[in-house]
């Protein structure tokens, strides 16, 4: 991994995931760390492979396998009125920003009680207090938002930071041109994080865009561009570490991209059949969860004891929030009409975080 | 200059005539009102006077042939033929509401109707204060495009002393106020249904109904299928009328030069009864009920292609000797087919009488809107039982159909009970 | 009382909002060295410093964005389009990120977008549209269009403070066309409220915008020839004031519904369906709408004059309802 500073960066710098850097988490991080990308690994899994083939999840269904440790290795290091932007493959980021998994779940079943009240489905869940805005699913849009929400920031003259997660296929869109740019004349404190995970639904990366690597975006807009390995979650979370640490000093933007791979298809109903097979298996011998446990076991962190520990933690977990979001009742039709404007009747919960 | 003879609408709701006779071949000459062509409507047959002088030189609609109302159905050309009001009207009406300069409708006096009632233009605001203020629009004059009633037109028609018109009892006019269970003495076969399987092509024959029987079809059926018909059936003893006829029938048609019949007798039982309960001299509009403050009674007369039912007006107003002249004359006009439009329409219950053909009782099919109608069997002399022995009396079955929407069994029966007192003890008198 | 013209108004307006609420600011392309395309914004920058008055990328769709990421965490961004035309960039942004958001995970998006919109001055396709049913037809959003001076400064400080996106649209050819007395205190002109422009007893013409102007012309025009009309000056699109029209149908019994935007799919589509559905028996003859036809702005100027209703074409279709 190169410095991030230095605009000229724009090769792939693997970090070898064979020892802990001198800038790594603590202790208790790296445990949370490990908790999270399993606990994200453990719910999706509940939910693509259990709950929506069980008819209980109704509409579209998407996932992050594979690619956790993005959100994880991000979203971990943000502070109180940071906002995160999450794509939708980052479901981490909703759990480590304090969204409980039985409120996610409920909402993923369309019940009342989930906190759209079923107007929304999958993860386009936000929370102002919890510094979550959800994506709509015009892929993109949430880049300009970002930017808006660190201008908002600079006007104020906080040192908060936003973090907006997309794929390598919006960076087609031209919104993505539009905020890097604004993002970039502004010198506003936003880390555009590409999740990079070679298809876009069925659209490789070659049919996406004709660069080498996407960090060549970043210095083109005035800003420093990286590309890194995604699975390796330490790389992320190092290499995040020094975009928010350039952001709150006022130096601006950064971009860094993640490369991943998608482990299923694009939603639970996509068979995938155009990604060969050599490829998923080439790619599941990268797996970024199986990578962190094996240096926090060969680094003495954590015990193999302690992993069955959290692994039976989560079970138990999951199970509630199940159980939770099924007995939910579904909301009552005529609340559909309910809350399109803002105004003295409007039952949300609005809060402000600036 | 060339002047239209067009089909005229012969009543309210008369959308098409047919050609029955031309008195007037292509090349005659004709005289301005001299009889040129018959026509036959479900309302009334009649004699067209041609609306100019001139020759006949074209004729568009031949005999037996049926066309909707206004058509142009033949042409006059020569001198002196100037256009009337009639002849500008377009063959088909306008269209609907769209700003359209066309000419405005010629002056009318105010107590005649404007036009007939289908053809009249207004609006969705005019209709609801004619609603609202109980005027027949038919006496509105419009001022608007065309002869539309505005606004301003109705508010000035109300703002006239006397300007209230009731409306005829419901809004959706019957067309032709003709039915009851009389079997019309149908001259004409006709099996207008596709003959039934297996039937030999040729052993029948296809004869398309006529504008009156056509007419008579939908009203039976309509009034079927809004109606809940229920007939009830009292036998009453016509001792004293019997009495009161042999002691006067010379008399009466001596001083008044018409016959002392029976119908008389039943439309003066019937009024007194109406009176009595008023529910039967009603009419359904949605969910409201419609009394009526006339008594009109129809008759039903039958003719040898169907049958008509010319109303007494105000029968409630007439004496015993008013309603036999009434009867005497429209009954005999019926028959001469020289009703006005005016006399078949507006009843509030009618009698029907199919006793003149032996019929002990039918059961009619209410007149709509109308709730009643009261059918008369035949009059004769049967065994009955008096002060436990058999007397011979004349009697008549007398059979009440009724809307069961509106009227109660009980109430109908009590009315009939009023019918049949009246009859059984005859006060009036009828000299 | 002061006279400023409509763009005064709006100027005024605004400026009073950021000096009374430091959490306004402005976003838009030319508006702070340059004071705007049409100077809406003259002399902001130098008031309030290039922190509240700030010129973008040529990005509306980031303008749009970044106004509703400002407005998630607390501050109320005015957005400028230099022509409401353009506004089709940032269209997503504006139909389903802003609109939508407060009905999905129920966050308040109080931004502004305002620019000028309308023809009449030549300016061609592109710079000549009245394209605000676009948003009408968008639950969460909500639509403006002041006619006077007076309106055009309540509308915009109401807007200002709505906790709902709202589309301000100014009418560039009343910008320095309009005076009007506009008091120099501050007060505001709810959204949604229209406002009898004139009363009149024949006909109602239905309107807004700087169709008001042309439909007045009219009813004067007509006053001589004893048409009496009357003008409803409808103020905000979304949400409407139904009642007024509805009261205005009542009064007058005869309608024409009047807007510069084409005809189908206009307005008053949706204002002839209102009626008919409340105010049917009301009616004494057919509604009648005078709109500009289905095609876009035409640039040369016989084009254009045959585009645009005026108050010669109002007055015709008045004269032939009344005589209806």
């Amino acid at each position: 991994m190169r410095a991030i500073k230095s605009p000229k960066t724009a090769k792939i710098a693997y970090h070898r995931a064979d020892g802990l850097l001198p800038q790594s988490p603590d202790v208790g991080t790296l445990e949370r760390m490990l908790y999270y990308l399993k606990l994200t690994r453990e719910a999706e899994y509940r939910i693509e492979r259990v709950l929506y083939r069980q008819g209980k999840i109704v509409g579209g269904v998407y996932v992050g396998r594979g690619q956790e440790a993005i959100g994880v290795g991000s979203a971990i290091q943000l502070v109180e009125g940071d906002f995160v932007l999450p794509s939708h493959r980052d479901f981490s980021s909703f759990l480590i920003r304090g969204f409980e998994l039985k409120d996610l779940l409920a909402n993923w079943l369309g019940r009342a009680n989930g906190p759209t009240r079923g107007r929304e489905n999958t993860t386009h869940v936000g929370s102002l207090k919890l510094g979550v805005i959800p994506i709509i699913s015009p892929l993109g849009d949430t880049l300009p938002v970002a930017c808006g929400v660190a201008l908002a920031f600079k006007l104020r003259g906080r040192k908060n930071v936003a973090l907006v997660h997309f794929g390598e296929g919006t960076t087609s869109r031209g919104d993505v041109h539009e905020a890097m740019n604004l993002a970039a004349v502004m010198k506003l404190a936003v880390i555009f994080i590409c999740n990079n995970n070679g298809y876009a639904y069925s659209t490789p990366t070659e049919r996406q865009y004709a660069v080498k690597d996407l960090c060549v975006r970043g210095p083109a807009y005035g800003m420093p561009g990286v590309t890194i390995d995604g699975n390796d979650v330490l790389a992320v979370y190092q290499t995040v570490r020094q975009a928010i640490e350039r952001a709150r000093a006022g130096e601006g933007p950064s971009f860094i991209e993640c490369k991943t791979f998608r482990m299923t298809g694009h939603s639970a109903h996509d068979a995938a059949e155009y990604v060969p097979k050599e490829r998923l298996e080439e790619e599941a011998k990268k797996d970024p969860i199986t990578r962190f446990e094996k240096l926090l076991l060969a680094q003495r962190v954590i015990t193999t004891r302690q992993i069955k520990q959290m692994e039976q933690r989560i079970q138990k977990e999951i199970d509630e929030a199940v159980a939770y979001a099924e007995a939910c009742p579904f909301p009552r039709g005529e609340t559909a009409i309910e809350g399109v404007y803002c105004g003295p009747d409007c039952w949300w919960e609005t809060g402000s975080a600036v | 200059m060339p002047t239209n003879v067009i089909m005229p609408q012969m009543g309210e709701s008369v959308a098409e005539g047919t050609v029955t006779r031309w008195l007037k071949k292509v090349g005659d000459r004709v005289e301005r009102d001299e009889p040129l062509l018959e026509i036959s409507t479900d309302k009334v047959d009649a004699e067209i006077p041609s609306p100019a002088a001139g020759t006949l030189t074209q004729i568009l609609v031949r005999e037996n042939e049926t066309v909707p109302v206004n058509t142009v159905v033949g042409v006059i050309d020569g001198e002196g033929a100037a256009v009337s009001a009639a002849q500008a009207q377009p063959a088909t009406p306008l269209p609907g509401p769209e700003l359209k300069d066309a000419e405005a409708a010629p002056g009318l006096p105010a107590n005649a109707p404007s036009v007939s009632r289908d053809k009249i233009r207004s609006s969705p605001l005019v209709r609801r204060i004619a609603r609202e203020h109980n005027v027949d629009l038919a006496y509105v004059r419009g001022t608007g495009l065309g002869g539309r009633i505005s606004k301003k037109d109705i508010l000035a028609y109300l703002a006239q002393p006397g300007s209230q018109r009731a409306i005829p009892p419901t809004a959706p006019q019957p067309a032709t106020p003709t039915p009851s269970s009389v079997p019309p003495a149908v001259s004409a076969p006709a099996p207008a249904a596709p003959p039934p399987a297996g039937t030999v092509a040729g052993a029948t024959q296809v004869v398309p109904m006529t504008a009156m029987r056509r007419q008579i079809a939908e009203h039976m059926v309509a009034s079927k299928r809004t109606a809940a018909h229920v007939t009830t059936v009292f036998e009453v003893e016509m001792t004293r009328v019997f009495e009161l006829r042999a002691q006067y029938a010379a008399a009466f048609e001596q001083r008044h030069g018409i016959k002392l019949t029976f119908t008389p007798f039943f439309v003066r039982a019937a009024v007194e009864a109406l009176k009595q309960y008023p529910i039967v001299n009603a009419s359904v509009d949605g969910n409201n009920i419609i009394y009526h403050r006339d008594i009109n009674i129809g008759i039903a007369v039958a003719l040898d292609t169907g049958l008509i039912v010319p109303v007494i007006k105000h029968a409630d107003e007439k004496n015993f000797l008013g309603v036999a002249r009434a009867v005497q004359d429209l009954a005999g006009r019926a028959r001469s087919k020289r009703l006005d439009v005016d006399e078949v329409q507006g009843g509030t219950f009618t009698i029907t009488n199919p006793g003149i053909f032996g019929s002990l009782f039918g059961t009619p099919i209410i007149n709509q809107p109308q709730v009643a109608i009261l059918g008369v069997g035949v009059i004769e002399k049967r065994p009955v039982v008096r002060d436990d022995a058999i007397a011979i009396r004349p009697m008549v079955y007398l059979a009440l159909s009724f809307d069961h929407r509106l009227i109660d069994g009980a109430v109908a029966d009590q009315f009939m009970n009023k019918v049949k007192a009246v009859l059984e003890n005859w006060e009036e008198s009828v000299v | 009382m002061p006279i400023l013209t409509h763009l005064e108004a709006i100027r005024q307006g605004i400026w009073e909002e950021m000096e009374r609420d430091p959490s306004v600011f402005l976003l838009g392309e030319d508006i702070g060295v340059y004071g705007g395309a049409f100077k809406v914004t003259a002399g902001m920058l130098e008031k309030f410093g290039a922190d509240r008055v700030i010129d973008t990328p040529i990005s509306e769709s980031a303008i749009v964005g970044a106004a509703v990421g400002a407005a998630l965490v607390g501050l109320r961004p005015v957005v400028e389009m230099q022509f409401m035309d353009f506004i089709a960039c940032g269209f997503d942004q504006v139909v389903n990120m802003a609109a939508k958001i407060h009905y999905r995970w129920g966050a308040a998006v109080p931004i502004v977008i305002r620019g000028p919109s309308g023809a009449g001055v030549h300016g061609g396709p592109y710079h000549s549209q009245s394209n605000e049913m676009w948003f009408v037809h968008t639950p969460g959003l909500k639509v403006v269009v002041p006619a006077t001076a007076y309106d055009a400064k309540g509308l915009i400080k109401a807007s200002i403070r709505d906790n709902n996106p709202v589309i301000f649209y100014e009418h560039k050819f009343l910008y320095r066309r309009i005076k009007d007395e506009v008091p120099a205190e501050d007060y505001v002109v709810p959204i949604g409220k229209a406002r009898v422009a004139r009363e009149g007893t024949d006909i109602a013409v239905i309107t807004y915008g700087a169709m008001v102007w042309t439909a007045l012309e009219a009813a004067q025009a007509l006053e001589q020839e004893g048409i009496s009309l009357e003008v409803l000056d409808l103020r905000s699109l979304l949400p409407y004031d139904e009642e007024a029209v509805l009261a205005s149908v009542r009064k007058c019994n005869k309608v024409i519904l009047l807007h510069e935007d084409t005809r189908i799919g206009g307005f008053a589509g949706e204002l002839a369906a209102l009626i008919s559905e409340k105010a049917f028996e009301d009616l004494d003859g057919p509604i009648i709408r005078v709109t500009a036809p289905d095609t876009p702005v035409p640039f040369s100027p016989p084009l254009e004059e045959y585009f645009l209703p005026n108050a010669k074409k109002v007055a015709e279709a008045a004269r032939k309802l009344a005589a209806y």
